[in-house]
Formats: C-alpha cells, structure tokens, sequence
C-alpha cells in the first residue's frame, strides 16, 4: 500500500491547540490514509498525545479543522462559519474512532466481559446476547479467550490492556487512535500488547499511534512522523525517517532513544 | 511471652496443583502466644459483670417502668414514625443531592450558581429554624396559589392542607440532609480517575450515560460509609421534628410519658434502646450495600495480577 495515495480517513489542516498561553500544538498537517498505520513518535511533551486527543475530541482544537472520512469534526460549517455541535452529535461522532489509553482506563467495576459490551449494548443498543458473543469472540481474537469473567484489578497489565482494545474495538470504529498503549506495562509485558496491535495493522485496520517503542514503529509504520514543540518535524516512511532524518532535531532524538 | 518455635515436619508428600509431587516441606509453625490478652479480657470481664450488676440492681434506673414501657403501644408508633421520617427523609435528600453534584458539575452557570446557592443556604443555616419555618409555612403563607406572574391566579389552596406538620418535618429534614450529602457525594466523584470519564467518551457514551452507567456506580463505593453515617445521624435528628412541632417522633413519645410520671431515666433508656436497634438495623443494610458496591475492588487479586 506504500506509495499508492490512499482515499484519506484521517484529515487535519493546521490544527493548532493553545492550553492558556501554552501553544501545544502549532500548525498541524497530517492526513492518514484509509487501512494506513501512521505513528507519531518523539521527546515527551511535543504534543503527540494531545494530537490524538484532538482527533477524538477529548481536546477541543482551538484553530484549524479536522475530518474522519470526510466529516468535520465538533462543528457544521455554514457560509464559511464554524457551528459547535452538541455534546449528543459529537458522542455519536466519538462512536466512529476508538481509543485506546496508556493508563488503561477499563471500568473496575465491570468484567472483562462488561467492559467490551458496554458500549456495543449501552451506546449502540445492541441485543445483549449478540453482544457477549461479539464481546467473547473479540476477547478471543486479543488472547484472553475464558477471562471474560475476570475484573480489571484481576488482570495483568498487558492483559488489561488488551480488554481495553477490545472494548475499543466493539464499538467498530473507523480509526482506532493509541496513546502509548504500553507505557505503563513492565517490560515482559510489552510484546503481548505489540501482537495484538500488529495482527490489527495485518487486518487492514486505519490505526495512529503514539509510542515511545521506536523498534516497533519501525515495523508496524506505513507512515512515521516526528513531532517537536508541537509540530511535525518530520514525517515519511519509517525506513527513511529513523536511518537517514534530515533534521538535526530528529537526530538528537534519536541518538538518545536508540 | 513463649518463644516462636519452628518445626521442621516430615515429607508431605504432597501434591500441588500442577500435579507434581511438591519437593518443599511446609514450615510447621507455633503460633505466637498472647497470655496479656487473656489477663485484659479477665479484667474487662469482671469491671462489665460489675457495671451490669450496679445499673441492674439500682433502683433509681426504675427498670420495672422501663419493661412497661418499652413495647408500649404509644412508643411503637413513636418508633414507627421516627423509622418513616427516617427513611422518607433520607430518600427524598439522597436523589436531591445527586441532583445538586450533577448540576453543580453539569458547567452550566445557572444550574452550577442554583446548586451553590442551596448548599451553602441549608448547610449555612441551623436545622432547628428550618424545621420551625417550615412548620409555620401555612402562617406565612396562607394560601398556596398558581397564577400568571403579576396576572389572574389559576388555581389556589389552602397551606395548611399541603403541609402538614409530617410534611414540613420531611421537608426541612430532607432539604437540609441534601446539602450534607451533596458535599459527600462531590467528594466521592471527584475520587475517580478523570481517565473514567474519558475512556466512557470514546465509546461515544452521552454525559446522562457516563453519570448513570460508569460514575455513580462506582462512587457509590465511597460515598455509601458516610452516607449510613448520615443516615444514623438523620435518625437521631428527627427527636427536633419538635420544632415543627411534629409530636409523634419516639423522642417526643418517651418525654411525654416522663413528664406524665415524673422518672425520666427509664424513658430515656426506652427511647436509647430504639435508637440502638433502629442504628444495628441500618448497619446491617450497610453491609450488604458496601458488599454490592465493592465489586472488582475488593475481589481478591489472582496469582499474576498487577500489584
């Protein structure tokens, strides 16, 4: 799929966000295409996360436009100007992306199971016994077959982890967005999560990433972009991005994560 | 203090789960002795078996009224309509101050402004004067009517028929127990990870959603110990339904068989022994709410889990 343009899923033109006077974000262009898995890397701070967070509205873009398959995201646009939707129209635009946290983020006081269903049966009203087994088989599919029954705090963190893609996957959602999915996780734990993640590129699935695993982006990534001060420094295929970046920035970084 | 002695057992020979012969030997351990223990529960032992004595046998305790009195037609209904207030007041205050936490949270200034104004009001102002102005509502206002603001009136009735004294007594227990407890509850939702929120937004989940389905189920976990608290506390407050006045509370029931006969101390043991009982029963609800509630917290971790 590298090379051919691809009909974009993912769309946003100079997107700034400010945080008071703190500009986290200045001027962002970036478009990802449709079954395409783009990752931002980069030092911490450099707006990756809030990045992605604009893209499913948990942040609000205080310049710029963003679009999913051709939608203006949180606003209608009439003659030119900009109509915040509802908090209704913009849950139901939420429905389309799904997200994934570093923090996890499953409800403890539901089961494997529970987590994975609620919104398929709660948000889109889906018959609760089709549910569970969407939910079982989607447990399956990230590797935790038979611990639907388990809660959160009975699961490692890798295994948490997974319930919380598959939770993100039940909804199934046009992009899946993840914000440094194995940062919190110990070490021996990071490949369990990776798997998964790479079976959903394999699968066609329209992904952007945030991560600090440079090895791994370097094989899951059709398209990798560096970020710094809250811009893209660099953006390309992997290959070219990490062995031969143009950007003196990028190379620092890179001498230190390497 | 005996010394901890440690054993070594012979070969168990036992299996573990995997099947395979278990090539450890459990430590056989004696257990540490508490001989100071003993000495404490003697001692404590004989000083109750002593107080017991002294207060059954005293006879200004007057424990033959006390027995007359204590299932006495008129103080069970006393304890009737205290277990009501109880449990009316109760019910009207907790759903009025989730109200209060979700208007005050909801970022809408006028629902934010309107329940600010309430807490501070009712919590700001003794409980005693809200029951007394509530009770002299009807002489304050006499007629309760729906009108066109400054135009014809459409309909009217007289207050006294709205409320009655059980009605102001609910009200002013009521109105004022939101206001505690909505501070109790904000505190209890401002426990949760912000991180709940948002990952109940990805799925595209609405703000009532979010409220209903992930917050209040699990803050009910922290708010449930202080809330059977106030609940105990809303028990013994209704003895100032006085106020209104409401004369058909259990306290107001014991005083006025005391003042009728002259012993107050039997009386007040009579209504002391109901509080107790009524406050075990409460307890006991209280467990098996906080059991509910505790769900995939208080499970215990399986081999492996995080921690």
């Amino acid at each position: 799929m590298h090379g051919i343009p691809l009909k974009p899923t993912v769309e946003l033109q100079a997107v700034h966000k400010f945080y008071g006077d703190f500009h986290a974000l200045c001027g962002v262009d970036l478009t990802i295409g449709k079954g395409e898995v783009c990752v931002a890397i980069g030092p911490s701070g450099s707006g990756k996360s809030t990045l992605l967070r604009c893209i499913n509205q948990l942040e609000i873009v205080s310049a710029g436009r963003i679009s999913l398959n051709g939608e203006l995201q949180g606003y209608r646009e009439i003659d030119g100007r900009l109509h915040q939707l509802s908090a209704r129209q913009i849950a139901e635009q939420r429905r389309r992306t799904g997200m994934v946290f570093q923090r996890f983020n499953l409800f403890p006081h539901m089961t494997a199971l529970q987590n994975v269903t609620e919104g398929p049966v709660h948000v889109k009203g889906r018959p609760s016994k089709l549910a569970k087994e969407e939910g079982n088989a989607l447990l399956e599919r990230v590797g935790l077959g038979g611990l639907g029954n388990r809660y959160p705090n009975q699961l490692s963190g890798g295994q948490q982890q997974r319930v919380a893609i598959a939770r993100a996957l039940a909804m199934d959602p046009e992009v899946m967005l993840f914000d440094e999915p194995t940062s919190a996780l110990d070490p021996e734990l990071v490949g369990e999560v990776l798997d998964v993640i790479k079976d959903l590129a394999r699968a066609g699935m329209t992904m952007m990433l945030v991560t600090h695993e440079i090895g791994f982006a370097r094989e899951v990534a059709d398209h990798l972009v560096f970020m710094d001060n809250g811009a893209i420094v660099e953006s390309g295929r992997p290959q070219e991005v990490l062995s031969n970046p143009g950007e003196a920035r990028t190379r620092a970084f890179l001498s230190k994560v390497f | 203090m005996s010394e901890t002695s440690i054993e070594l057992a012979g070969k168990g020979g036992q299996l573990d789960k995997g099947g395979k012969p278990q090539d450890f030997v459990r430590n056989e351990v004696v257990p540490r002795r508490h001989p100071g223990r003993w000495v404490a529960v003697a001692l404590i032992l004989v000083i109750c078996i002593q107080a017991a004595h002294g207060v059954a046998t005293n006879p200004n305790f007057h424990w033959a009224t006390y027995a007359e009195h204590l299932f006495s037609p008129f103080v069970l209904r006393g304890v009737g309509w205290t277990l009501l207030l109880t449990v009316i007041a109760m019910a009207i205050a907790i759903p009025l101050a989730l109200a209060l936490v979700i208007m005050r949270d909801s970022g809408n200034p006028i629902l934010g402004g309107v329940a600010w104004f309430w807490v501070w009001f009712f919590r700001g102002t003794p409980v005693y004067t809200q029951l007394a102005f509530w009770g002299l509502f009807a002489v304050l206002f006499p007629r309760i009517s729906l009108a066109v603001p400054f135009g014809p009136e459409l309909f009217s009735i007289d207050s006294r028929l709205i409320v009655t004294p059980a009605v102001a007594a609910i009200v002013g227990l009521s109105f004022n127990e939101s206001a505690y407890l909505a501070e109790i509850f904000r505190a209890g939702f401002r426990a949760i990870d912000r991180g709940q929120t948002e990952a109940a937004q990805a799925i595209g989940m609405s703000q009532a959603k979010i409220w209903r389905r992930i917050l209040i189920p699990q803050a009910m976990r922290t708010i449930i110990p202080p809330t059977g608290n106030e609940t105990i506390g809303m028990l013994k407050m209704t003895s100032l339904v006085l106020a209104v006045p409401f004369t058909l509370d259990l306290m107001f029931a014991t005083n006025a068989i005391a003042n009728r006969t002259y012993l107050p101390v039997p009386l007040l043991l009579v209504a002391a022994t109901w509080y107790l009982a009524i406050t075990s029963l409460l307890m006991v609800g209280q467990y098996y709410l906080e059991r509910h509630f505790g769900r995939g917290h208080d499970v215990i971790a399986v081999k492996g889990g995080p921690r």
